[in-house]
């Protein structure tokens, strides 16, 4: 304090800093912006906190916090006010009801289901891209010309869960020769950049898809449930920062699967600072 | 316990065994002989007990990363699991070589340098013999811990006991993983009991 009295005497031009200063005292607690604890969810988190702090808000960013129970545990006692949760986690995992409307659940929870941001994080058949265009393939479906051929390789839990590959062969009424090779699933990206096997499963913006020349097969019998990512946040984010809800609102539809999977890309691939990413990406 | 669970364990118990049979197996023919270069070359041996050191530091998972695009050694399946194993298994057999042989008395070494004895009669009449409990002991340490290390050949689809582990892991399954881990830990103390029991044989043997 006393430093910025000696600036406000040496400098005429200082008194607006000081006012500015005050203005920003005056202004009430913080907005509070979580996130989980990968990159997809640091980066979106930073993201919301840009667009906040670009509309005049004050952030307190508490990025990087722990898993799915953590922030929305957060989110109900009033110590977060903000985070970007995936539909298909908020209805299996938060509210334990697949069937229910996430938005009317959410409401009756205090919290507001806000603005999806236009990608859908699911699970996704993963095939090398020359392949892709050889075959062709181009959906789940196009897997049947290739039943006799391909050699799958999954992770332990796809495989052993009802709703991973067996509840997917089922639902496309697909049957493959190979039965799938089983590893860790942080080795089935290079395994099948190796051609050790045809067909994994990933994410759908996983980074890696991306830049290992690789492609994910539409899911047009829509097995897997949908995972839209969506900016929840309190209901009374407005009283702590005037036009908050609108700022958030101009990222509704912003980022599609492959945008997405560009910016996991800058951040895993080429280690770039998440704060610099999202600050490009907004600017675009 | 159903019986196709039992069956499903002593298939993959098999498979175990067979991963560690075939890794320490041949960690022996190029551990034992890699040993005795050591003693014999003494600055390329310093270097390559190093190496096979900083082999031992290497995650399993980062080594299955780089073995996967390496034709004939690597891929996915058993064959990169027990190149993995064999790498893993060198250290102790090799360093165990190493000491055993360097431990034999100067004295007896002079002695059958006076009776004439060739380089060559000297390692195999003299010094691998005396060398013999410690370069076993190598090979026990190289097995009971290759038989815990080779659950991990389920993370490059290898099978194996660890195929129980990972699943179970997966599926928050304990009784899974208990039907991997307990056949690992008994298999682990029978090989210790006949191995020690050979090494016994072997110093009793020598006195």
């Amino acid at each position: 304090m006393n430093c910025l009295c000696r600036a406000f005497i040496v400098h005429r031009s200082s008194f607006i800093v000081l006012i500015l200063l005050l203005t920003a005292c005056a202004q009430k607690s913080p907005i509070v912006v979580g996130s989980k604890n990968f990159t997809e969810s640091v980066i979106l988190g930073e993201m919301v906190a840009q667009k906040l702090e670009s509309a005049g808000c004050t952030v307190d960013r508490k990025l990087n916090m722990g898993g799915t129970f953590v922030c929305d545990s957060a989110m109900t006692s009033g110590s977060l006010d903000t985070y970007v949760e995936y539909s298909g986690t908020a209805l299996e995992a938060i509210l334990k009801q697949p069937k229910a409307d996430v938005v009317a659940a959410y409401a009756k929870r205090g919290l507001h289901w806000g603005p999806p941001l236009g990608f859908n994080n699911t699970f996704a058949m993963i095939v090398r891209r020359d392949d892709a265009q050889r075959i062709p393939l181009q959906s789940i479906s196009d897997l049947g010309k290739v039943a006799a051929q391909f050699q799958p390789g999954f992770g332990y839990e796809f495989v052993e869960r009802p709703d991973g590959w067996n509840g997917l062969l089922h639902a496309y009424g697909i049957a493959f020769a190979k039965p799938p090779k089983t590893m860790d699933l942080g080795l089935t990206y290079k395994a099948l950049a190796s051609n050790e096997v045809d067909l994994i499963a990933g994410n759908s913006t996983d980074g890696l898809i991306e830049s290992l020349g690789l492609i994910a097969l539409a899911d047009d019998r829509h097995y897997f449930p949908r995972y839209d990512a969506a900016i929840v946040y309190r209901n009374d984010i407005d009283k702590k920062c005037r036009g908050a809800s609108k700022a958030l609102e101009t990222l509704r539809g912003r980022l599609d699967d492959a945008a997405m999977r560009r910016l996991n890309f800058e951040v895993d691939g080429r280690k770039r600072d998440v704060a610099a990413v999202v600050h490009d990406a907004l600017g675009r | 316990m159903t019986a196709s669970l039992f069956r499903d364990i002593l298939r993959v118990t098999g498979e175990h065994m067979l991963i560690v049979a075939i890794a320490v197996g041949v960690a022996i023919v190029l551990g034992i002989p890699l040993g005795i270069y050591c003693t014999r070359n003494p600055r390329a041996g310093r270097v390559a007990l190093r190496v096979i050191d900083a082999i031992q530091t290497i995650p399993s998972l980062a080594l299955f990363g780089f073995l996967i695009p390496v034709p004939f050694i690597g891929g996915i399946g058993m064959r990169t699991a027990i190149v993995a194993l064999i790498l893993y298994s060198l250290l102790p057999i090799v360093r165990n070589t190493f000491v055993g042989i360097r431990g034999v008395d100067p004295v007896v070494r002079d002695a059958g340098v006076a009776l004439g004895l060739t380089s060559r009669q000297l390692l195999f009449d003299v010094e691998l013999p005396l060398a013999m409990p410690s370069i076993v002991a190598g090979i026990r340490i190289a097995t009971v811990i290759g038989i815990g290390v080779a659950t991990i050949a389920a993370a490059v689809g290898g099978g194996g006991l660890g195929t129980f582990i990972f699943r179970g892991v997966a599926m928050v399954d304990t009784r899974l993983i208990l039907a991997g881990a307990l056949p690992a830990a008994a298999l682990a103390l029978i090989a210790d009991v006949v191995l020690s029991a050979v090494e016994r044989k072997l110093m009793n043997d020598e006195r």
